[in-house]
């Protein structure tokens, strides 16, 4: 396998969690575990279908590969998850990915948004027929601190952003957020993506009307690791888009996503968690990316 | 090339109105033609025709980079799309309406559902996720009843206690005496778009979406 060999050659080892376990692990991921596929065991324990790689990733390495640092990991195999009822996509996706633990720095976040192109590449997708979208969850969160927002408001916000529904988030902003720089932030989040090359106005924009340090922080964060991407041929343009929000729940910081031609949904993406070890014992930093290799296999380039 | 599936409904004149100032326009009439797909004049484009309803799916899935539907049609659909615009034109309200002087009609406000005793409220519409969303956060037990067309006669009929449906001038309502009783949504034309066509085709979608938009 091609990909298999990508993750190895860059120093990335296999790691093959269980297909089942404890639901538990997969609470905060995706849909907050509420689409994993769940049964009771005779013990009365709740089981759940593999639903997230990343989630059972951080639990081994906050385990039994506590102390090593720091990590390369990466993974194959499916996922199976309940999808909307006729969206179309099946319960089980083949999926593969990598997980980096144990670095905080943006260069990791560089290292896994350029490893994440070059497995397209590797895949077979043609250079330059994809695109990365990058955004931190990071200036989201503070925003949403900044404005005070209940979860039900952040909830609220979130999902208009997610969709691009600035006539809906002007609506929500006029009416339950106070008026000052955090909403003015929140506005513009809505807002288009930019190609890299137009990015710088966006982020000093952002960063004028960011409301305290943890938001600046994040801004500053994300322009590193566009800096140290901007060095590399990565086969795909980057798009900068503070508006990236959707996700899994644990992600702290960078978050990507990857479309492709020919998809018509992200094939991919991935971003920094920095909590979710913590949940299992072992604080460290980790940031990884999962490739939807269902959708992907058939957009390859005949070899 | 960008694919724009354009709603054969009431707002098709409008949308094509707003695409012809965004210099999109079909090279053949819609009015005129049999064709369901014809390419744009003189740009890299073309346009589907569209039951409103099948709009959002087409758009999700690819097949269209973007479309025009009501916000209705939008939510009804559940697709995972992007809304960047409301279009401000095809406004009317989706509305929960009973007979007038019926049990619902007296009792709804007071927090009656107005269902006979022992039995949930039986609802006719043909927003069958929107409906039971909306009795669902009230905590309403609903027995839907899912229709195609004419629902106002299902209350009249005595199939159902109320329906839910949009009401634009509330004619034929008030024709059918039936009564508004309380309004679910907002409906307006929106702009919808597919995520991946967002990003991938983002330079040749801007300069519609801004133009699309209009001075709104």
């Amino acid at each position: 396998m091609a990909l298999a060999r990508v993750f190895e050659e860059r120093g990335f080892a296999e790691v093959i969690p269980p297909s089942i376990e404890s639901a538990e692990v997969f609470a905060q991921g995706a849909g907050s575990g509420a689409e994993a596929l769940r049964a009771v065991d005779r013990n009365g324990h709740l089981l759940a279908l593999r639903a997230d790689f990343t989630a059972q990733v951080a639990r081994i390495a906050a385990t039994r590969l506590s102390g090593v640092s720091p990590l390369r990991l990466y993974y194959r195999g499916s996922v199976v998850r309940e999808a909307a009822a006729a969206s179309g996509v099946p319960r089980e996706r083949l999926q593969a990915g990598c997980e980096l633990v144990g670095e905080a720095d943006a260069g990791a976040d560089a290292e896994m948004v350029a490893l994440a192109a070059a497995s397209l590449l590797a895949l077979g997708i043609p250079a330059g027929a994809s695109r990365i979208a990058v955004g931190t969850v990071g200036y989201f969160s503070a925003l949403i601190a900044a404005a005070g927002a209940s979860p039900r408001l952040a909830r609220a916000l979130t999902d208009a952003i997610d969709r691009k529904d600035l006539p809906g988030l002007t609506l929500l902003c006029t009416r339950e957020v106070a008026p000052g720089k955090a909403r003015d932030a929140l506005l513009m989040l809505a807002q288009p993506p930019r190609r890299q090359a137009e990015a710088s106005a966006l982020l000093s924009r952002a960063s004028d009307l960011a409301p305290g340090e943890a938001a600046s922080a994040a801004l500053q964060r994300l322009s590193s690791a566009l800096e140290l991407l901007q060095a590399r041929d990565l086969g795909a343009e980057l798009e900068v888009d503070l508006g990236e929000v959707r996700g899994l729940g644990y992600y702290t910081g960078l978050v990507f996503n990857l479309y492709t031609a020919g998809a018509p949904r992200a094939v991919g993406g991935g971003g920094r968690y920095d909590t979710l070890l913590g949940r299992f014992g072992d604080p460290r930093p980790a940031v990884g990316f999962s490739l939807d290799l269902d959708a992907l296999v058939p957009l390859a380039r005949p070899a | 090339m960008i694919t724009i599936a354009l709603p054969k409904g009431r707002t098709l004149q409008a949308t094509l109105e707003r695409f012809a100032s965004a210099g999109l326009s079909p090279e053949e009439d819609f009015a005129s033609t049999r064709k369901l797909i014809v390419a744009a004049r003189g740009v890299p484009a073309r346009f589907l025709l569209l039951k409103d309803p099948d709009v959002p799916l087409y758009v999700e899935r690819g097949a269209a980079d973007l479309g025009v539907c009501g916000l209705d049609h939008v939510l009804e659909s559940g697709a995972d799309l992007l809304v960047p615009l409301d279009l401000g034109f095809g406004t009317c309200r989706l509305c929960l309406s009973a007979p007038r002087d019926s049990a619902v009609a007296r009792g709804w406000r007071s927090g009656e559902s107005g269902a006979e005793r022992g039995r949930s409220l039986r609802v006719a519409t043909k927003y069958p996720r929107l409906t039971a969303r909306t009795f669902a956060r009230r905590g309403v037990p609903v027995d839907l009843v899912p229709l195609s067309g004419s629902v106002e006669l299902a209350a009249v009929a005595d199939l159902a206690d109320a329906i839910v449906d949009l009401v634009e001038t509330g004619r034929t309502l008030k024709e059918n005496g039936l009564v508004v009783i309380e309004e679910i949504l907002q409906v307006s034309a929106r702009l919808v778009v597919n995520r991946a066509s967002y990003r991938l085709k983002l330079e040749q979608l801007l300069p519609v979406l801004e133009r699309v938009g209009g001075p709104a």
